[in-house]
């Protein structure tokens, strides 16, 4: 690689003056970024909106590169694999009939009891096209954005567990911040005891139990779920176990986010709860033993707005002597009406 | 060797060549796809065009595009903006300054070289995202980012050197 071969060009000199010029610039972008970073986040999502189709075209083959790397390496482990599987799969049938009468008993108790059920989670499926791990920075880019209903602040999963937060949006992509980033900060409950906490990424693949209320100790294995303080996330999605590391507390995530390729994105709407609806038995006139008022005529909101007919001038009627004996007239007859 | 620049058209995409690999490098580094799993950053290859054409043929290299590179690996990372950016043209200011003493290595001292400018890479990023952050970040992904660009070098630098040689050439006047 040296001189012989490739004849180096000898432009030093002229490259000084731009050098110099490009790193000014590039500090002024640096303080500028920091200053304005909303104005940078609108113009990176409009770039990545505009590169969207390019990245999905190269997310295939990738993707299909990747397939074909990993199934070389599992070749050599397939029988026992098969072996694994087999095993694991009579022992999750056992646990799908036992989850499926659980199940079932909870509605009926939730049913007997009244209670008020779990708020509404709809999904946005969106597929990843872009994945950064850097030294302090593990985000994601998806193919959804605004356009599909994706808000900052809405928690993605995979199938097995959560995954990170959304936390800048495009007209059709989104990005998304992993947890075990640096700047991954997610307010999670630790089963059985709900114990709450503050879980942190650090960069690594197991995040830290950052927060924890003083003396409480946790159990290896024990499940870690969100929390839903804040309003933000909701509660009980599935993150990871715990797993003790020295006087500290990682977890191991459920989820993987290094395959991930087609992910959910939780749309988190609390219903309003209303109040259930009275029953007649319940009034406080009918337990006393009053008749309750007739209730009155309700006017619709299609009553309300519909145009009332313009004012039509009809000439007075002559009304005609009443003598004493004389019938008052009948309404719709001929002399109610001034027909003669 | 009829090169694909001796047309006009050919010519001014072969001079873009460099540039385009480092806007490749930007792109595959940010790709959806891990061969080494979350335990190891995704290398710089961005650096790696940089680097080689810096050497080679800074006409086509210039710190200008060193900087849009680094731009771009900024707004596609979702790093801070200007940090790559900084980074890129400290580094390209290093290999510059040193052109002579890079160019003349060969081997295991071509990949030394390159080694060397992606440490200086890897320390000025670290050192602007704890200034950016103001606290002192973990210094063990920047070791692990350093390992896997430096080592994934060897791979990556014969394919630029046969892009090189099939269709960017040296300058003409050096003939």
């Amino acid at each position: 690689m040296g001189n012989g071969i490739w004849r180096i060009s000898r432009a030093r000199g002229r490259a000084h003056l731009p050098l110099a010029v490009v790193g000014a610039l590039a500090v002024i972008l640096i303080l500028f970024g920091k200053a304005q970073s909303s104005l940078f986040d609108r113009a990176r999502t409009d770039v990545i909106d505009w590169m969207r189709p390019a990245l999905v075209a190269t997310r295939l083959p990738m993707e299909a590169m990747s397939r074909w790397a990993g199934s070389i390496g599992n070749i050599f482990w397939v029988y026992q694999e098969n072996l694994k599987l087999k095993e694991e799969n009579a022992r999750l049938k056992q646990w799908h009939n036992t989850a499926q009468v659980l199940t079932e008993r909870l509605q009926r108790y939730q049913l007997l009891l009244n209670a008020v059920p779990d708020p509404a989670l709809s999904t946005v499926v969106a597929r990843v096209i872009g994945r950064a791990n850097h030294p302090f920075l593990q985000t994601m880019i998806l193919d959804a954005g605004k356009a599909n209903g994706v808000k900052p602040g809405q928690a993605v999963m995979d199938q097995r567990g959560m995954i990170g937060r959304v936390y800048l949006t495009g007209e059709h992509t989104s990005w998304v911040i992993l947890l075990s980033d640096l700047n991954s900060r997610v307010p999670v409950s630790i089963e059985p005891n709900t114990d709450q906490a503050i879980m942190g990424g650090d960069n690594s693949p197991m995040p830290v139990i950052e927060t924890l209320a003083h003396g409480v100790q946790l159990k290896a294995d024990s499940q870690v779920v969100t929390s839903g303080d804040g309003d933000i996330l909701p509660a009980g999605i599935p993150i990871g176990v715990i797993v003790p590391d020295g006087r500290r507390y990682r977890v191991a995530l459920f989820a993987d986010q290094t395959m991930a390729q087609d992910v959910q994105i939780v749309d988190y709407k609390i219903k309003p709860e209303h109040p259930p609806s009275v029953a007649q038995q319940e009034l406080p006139v009918t337990a006393a033993g009053l008749a309750p008022e007739a209730p009155q005529p309700q006017i619709t909101q299609q009553q309300q707005v519909a145009p009332l007919p313009p004012p039509v001038f009809k000439p007075p009627a002559a009304v005609p002597q009443k003598t004493p004996g004389q019938a008052a007239p009948q309404p719709g007859s001929d002399a109610e009406t001034g027909n003669q | 060797m009829e090169r694909l620049g001796s047309l006009w058209g050919g010519k001014f995409f072969a001079n873009l060549i460099p540039v385009l690999f480092g806007i490749l490098g930007v792109i595959v580094t940010n790709l959806p796809f891990s061969v080494l799993g979350n335990w190891i950053p995704s290398p710089m290859y961005a650096l790696m065009p940089i680097y080689y054409w810096c050497l080679v043929r800074p006409d086509l290299m210039t710190p200008g595009w060193a900087f849009l590179i680094g731009v771009a690996h900024d707004v596609i990372s979702g790093e801070p903006p200007g940090i790559w950016a900084a980074a890129f043209v400290a580094t390209y200011a290093a290999i510059d300054k040193q052109r002579d003493a890079f160019a003349g290595l060969s081997g295991l001292g071509a990949i030394l070289g390159f080694a060397t400018a992606t440490l200086v890479a890897c320390s000025v990023h670290y050192v602007i995202f704890s200034l950016y952050r103001w606290h002192l970040m973990p210094v063990t992904g920047s070791i692990k980012e350093f390992a896997v660009t430096s080592i994934l070098y060897i791979p990556v630098v014969v394919i630029l050197a046969y892009m090189h040689r099939r269709f960017v050439g040296p300058l003409r006047r050096e003939f």
